[in-house]
């Protein structure tokens, strides 16, 4: 099954039987890429949308001197460009970090669906909703946290994704990231990212090596980061380490 | 609740912590600040502050008198 982590234990916004069977029938093709390739390029009219069945990728931004932001990272079960069905070009390229395979959802399909299966349709808006919610989350961590705070916000959002997913226990999780990805995510140069690792490290908050992240103090990771994860609408988040903000 | 948007814009009163590692400065704070400079744009950097502080400090007099 290709939908299987889709909205996995999302509040509300589940797949039941019949909207998972329709978004298989949906599906057109599956594809595997090689890691670091473009999949789609902003300004390209776009007529299929992606949905990511293994692999990480992300969502960027280069500036005028080629140095690059990335703005989303995609785990399995995301729908990565769903966006692109309203929009019909983006305003980002898309790439694999890691070998990726994805099924290709027509436009058409996605058409077809909205008239059949309205419920169906408010799920895939809810997708981008949580999209949107992200990218709010993205911009506190980096108007907001210094380099450690950033990591370790990062770190505990993947944590918290992925254990929604299906794909972390909680506290350990496979992440086949590079430091100068993590760089790119949070705005801070390959050197700085490796001094905030060890610093976690040291602290006893948090192991990343051989592409596995451990979480050792997950409320201490938390409390570093100001995490809350309220804005990833998981139905079940009470066993995420989370802060409350005030109000 | 939103807090008063007047607290939104004072001036940061906590210094930002540079440290020296492997040849490279690491500017770390206040809050969203973070930074990585080769020892001469630190330096430069630092200079510019100092400059900048006396002309605020200046300034603030001149607007206390």
């Amino acid at each position: 099954m290709f939908t299987e982590r889709f909205l996995r234990d999302k509040r509300g916004a589940s797949l039941d039987a019949n909207e998972r069977a329709r978004i298989e029938a949906a599906i057109s093709e599956v594809k595997t890429f090689g890691p670091r390739k473009i999949i789609a390029r902003a300004g390209e009219p776009l007529t299929n949308s992606t949905l990511l069945l293994e692999g990480i990728m992300s969502r960027y931004l280069d500036d005028r001197n080629g140095l690059r932001q990335l703005v989303a990272i995609h785990f399995p079960g995301d729908f990565l460009d769903l966006h692109a069905f309203p929009l019909k070009v983006l305003d980002h390229d898309v790439a694999t970090l890691t070998t990726a395979t994805v099924a290709t959802v027509p436009h058409a399909e996605i058409e077809a669906i909205a008239e059949e299966m309205p419920q169906l349709i408010r799920k895939l808006w809810f997708a981008t909703l949580l999209d949107a919610a992200i990218h709010r989350a993205w911009l506190f961590r980096l108007g907001r946290l210094d380099a450690t705070g950033r990591v370790a916000h990062f770190l505990c959002e993947t944590n918290a994704r992925l254990f929604s997913a299906g794909l972390s226990d909680g506290r350990r999780f496979a992440l086949a990231l590079t430091q100068a990805d993590l760089a790119e995510i949070c705005g801070l140069t390959t050197v700085h990212v490796n001094r905030v690792m060890r610093q976690l490290r040291e602290e006893q908050l948090c192991l990343f090596r051989s592409s596995l992240v451990e979480i050792l103090d997950p409320a201490g990771l938390a409390a570093r980061a100001q995490f809350n994860p309220a804005y990833l609408y998981i139905a079940d988040d009470s066993q995420l380490p989370s802060v409350q903000r005030p109000r | 609740m939103m807090r008063d948007a007047t607290d939104q814009i004072q001036p940061e009163t906590r210094p930002g912590i540079a440290t020296a590692e492997g040849g490279l400065v690491f500017l770390d704070g206040p809050d969203g600040v973070a930074a990585t400079m080769t020892p001469e744009a630190a330096a430069e950097t630092g200079q510019s502050l100092i400059d900048a502080a006396a002309t605020a400090e200046r300034q603030q007099a001149e607007r206390d008198v």
